[in-house]
């Protein structure tokens, strides 16, 4: 198990410049659900902001960290970006759950 | 089928169809929420899609994860290219990219 602080430090070693929210799903240490928000993001497709991120996480999949559910943004589609993450195993068609806290400035 | 999961079996599998989901399960039995996600998405986006369990084989998620380069399940192919996993593929769907990359054919 790893902490939310964690996965932040790794994630900004591949995106030095980003804004990093980490929640822990299930307070497991283990899913988690990412965002990341950047300028640098802009222009690129949604898989090449991943792979950036994937490049330094995949080292640690699928242990420590079983489920990664990443959201890479630039700051005006994190301006429009609903407020809730998925939770893989919530049931169903999965549960939305509202975000632990929010960057207000 | 019987698959030995080599980078051609898989080519072969993502050439032949035009949206691919590599996932825990099955669709209507689908093993994992990111794997149920990407294909509820598959089932909203209405066009048809092959999907590929890789737990039948204990083989086929490292073979697919080496072969498409990318660590995690699912994984979504449009006209043979990996676009991502469960979040991408929703986030594609939602802002219409899905559906210019589906029509736009292969490149």
């Amino acid at each position: 198990m790893v902490t939310t602080d964690w996965v932040e430090g790794e994630v900004r070693k591949a995106v030095p410049d980003a804004v990093v929210e980490v929640i822990d799903l299930h307070r497991s240490g283990d899913h988690f659900h990412v965002r990341v928000i950047s300028d640098s993001f802009d222009g690129m497709r949604p898989l090449q902001r991943q792979k950036l991120i994937l490049a330094v996480m995949k080292q640690h999949i699928p242990h420590p960290v079983h489920a990664l559910d990443l959201k890479c943004m630039t700051p005006a589609q994190a301006e429009t970006a609903g407020d809730t993450a998925f939770d893989p195993h919530g049931g169903g068609q999965g549960v939305h759950i509202r975000r632990i806290e929010k960057n207000k400035d | 089928m019987k698959m030995n999961w080599t980078p051609e079996e898989l080519q072969a599998i993502v050439d032949e169809h035009a949206l691919v989901l590599f996932m825990k399960g099955t669709p209507n039995e689908p093993q994992c929420g990111f794997s149920n996600r990407a294909a509820q998405v598959m089932q909203q986006f209405g066009e048809p899609f092959a999907a590929v369990n890789i737990l039948t084989d204990s083989r086929a998620i490292p073979s697919v994860c080496a072969w498409s380069d990318f660590p995690t399940m699912p994984q979504v192919f449009v006209q043979g290219e990996l676009v991502g996993g469960s979040d991408i593929v929703l986030e594609m769907l939602q802002d219409g990219s899905l559906k210019e990359m589906f029509d736009a054919g292969r490149q």
